[in-house]
């Protein structure tokens, strides 16, 4: 059994704990006036994602159950102090942060400017006050996928910066699903630029899930999550994004690992009924699928240990990527894959920290 | 071929394209197939779950190219590539090889096919 401490652990699923006052300032207007002066604070309306984007309605305190000793989520706001101090408590050498708040944009269909607006004022932001190669805080930029041009800006302005890594597509609410021709330029741009490309399971309003009317968190923290990400998946493996972008790196963030190999079982099935339907592909969707990236939080380690095997088989050791989801609720710390005990040693270093070098180009 | 091993099918001017006719080879049954003019025979036997693959649909393969970047994936019907379709799933076959379109480790056992003197004959196991 390796320890964490003596290797490098690379956590590709940090949530920074923005807020909204942090982001505000950096802005465009008219936001950058007219969100600090909307009295959001005031009216009782909490710091987290229902003051700008649409509601939640999940209680992810879990009624008071969980102490949060290093961050203040999701009301405080962290800052790079927090993070690092974070990144010391968990082991964590490398991380890639990626905005909490941001997990709430596929609620929004209408003014797709909100998104854009926050996600510039975020990357400004997490720029001048967070991010820090030196230090092992990388970042994924937020793509407001609703708005192509709203994105290429985003790519054209993260590009030179050393500390993005790759981009985030938030896959809950995404309509159309991102498989669509739509979105073909951010990949083809994110292509280009070697950024993979991270689908990351969504956290909008429980009547933006694929399902609606959700009643509590634990439905949508089993479900939910996992529509969002499988959708998703359908749709970019059967429409072909990596067969017309060979070198895109795909990954899947925070659904666990066990819906895969039933997901890969079902799609084969369906494709060899109807191939024609998916006419880019070269080979099996199932077998594009098993050559994406997964991050591996949250780990279902209750499941039956051979299950589990059986599923890292089937996506390949070297596919895989810790990610704590830290600080949120249910983070998973590096011991979760060292703990693993169908793993060699070889096979944990990669995952807690190679994996991520080479998908990330750290 | 020898003449002892093989199975009359029939004439060869009764075959149009898509058409294909069933015989018995030995223990199996075989689907002589026209497709662009040539015969082919594959078993008929699905393996998927061995339903009759040599009733169904005998059309050209439907396939798409990509323009680029943001461009519909056009469809077009690839008049070179026949298939032929199971009628209980829908798993689809090349006419010519016997192997699955979408995944080739599944194939249709084939047998050798020969026109002599305007006669279809099947060569047997
Ligand atoms: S038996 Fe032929 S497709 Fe199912």
């Amino acid at each position: 059994m390796i320890d964490p401490a003596d290797h490098l652990v690379v956590d590709c699923d940090w949530h920074y704990a923005d807020t909204f006052t942090q982001v505000a300032p950096y802005m465009p207007e008219p936001w950058k006036t007219k969100f600090p002066k909307s009295g959001f604070g005031d009216t009782g309306v909490r710091q987290n994602l229902s003051a700008f984007f649409p509601a939640s309605t999940g209680n992810r305190f879990n009624y008071g159950k969980i102490e949060r000793e290093f961050s203040e989520y999701p009301d405080g706001g962290d800052t790079k102090a927090d993070v690092l101090e974070g990144m010391d408590h968990l082991d964590i050498d490398k991380t890639l942060q990626i905005s909490h708040l941001i997990l709430a944009m596929g609620g929004i269909s209408a003014d797709d400017r909100r998104v854009e607006a926050f996600v510039k004022g975020y990357i400004e932001y997490m720029l001048e006050e967070v991010l820090d190669p030196d230090e092992g805080i990388y970042g994924l930029a937020p793509m407001p996928y609703h708005d192509i041009d709203a994105s290429m800006d985003i790519l054209d302005r993260v590009e030179d910066e050393e500390a993005f890594v790759g981009v985030v597509m938030v896959t809950a609410g995404a309509s159309p699903p991102l498989g669509n021709r739509k979105y073909d330029p951010i990949y083809e741009r994110c292509e280009e630029m070697d950024y993979p490309v991270v689908y990351h399971t969504g956290g909008s309003g429980l009547d933006d899930y694929v399902r609606a009317g959700y009643q509590d968190m634990i439905e949508t923290h089993t479900l939910g999550f996992l529509e969002a990400n499988m959708s998703q998946i359908v749709s970019v493996a059967c429409q072909g994004v990596p067969e017309k972008f060979p070198d895109l790196d795909i990954v899947f963030m925070e659904s666990g690992v066990t819906y895969i190999p039933g997901l890969v079982c079902r799609i084969n099935e369906e494709y060899l009924k109807r191939s024609e339907e998916a006419p880019l592909l070269e080979k099996k969707p199932g077998d594009y699928i098993t050559d994406f990236y997964f991050g591996t939080q949250p780990l279902e380690v209750s499941a039956r240990p051979d299950l589990l095997e059986i599923c890292f088989d089937m996506v390949g050791t070297e596919n895989l990527l810790y990610a704590s989801d830290y600080p949120h609720w249910d983070f998973d710390s590096p011991s979760i894959i060292t703990d693993l005990p169908m793993l060699d040693d070889e096979d944990r270093k990669n995952i807690l920290g190679r994996n991520a070098v080479e998908a990330f180009g750290l | 071929m020898s003449a002892e091993n093989r199975v009359e099918v029939g004439p060869a001017a009764e075959f149009e394209d898509g058409d294909a006719e069933l015989v018995q080879v030995g223990r199996v049954e075989v689907g002589v197939i026209k497709a662009n003019g040539e015969f082919h025979a594959l078993r008929n036997q699905c393996p998927h779950d061995g339903g009759p693959v040599c009733k169904g649909e005998v059309e050209p393969r439907l396939v798409g190219e990509w323009g680029g970047s943001g461009e519909r994936v056009e469809q077009h019907y690839d008049d070179d590539q026949q298939i032929i379709s199971c009628p209980w799933h829908g798993w689809s076959f090349d006419v010519e090889t016997g192997e699955h379109i979408g995944d080739d480790r599944y194939a249709i056992p084939k047998y050798d096919v020969v026109v002599e003197d305007g006669t279809v004959y099947v060569k047997g196991e």
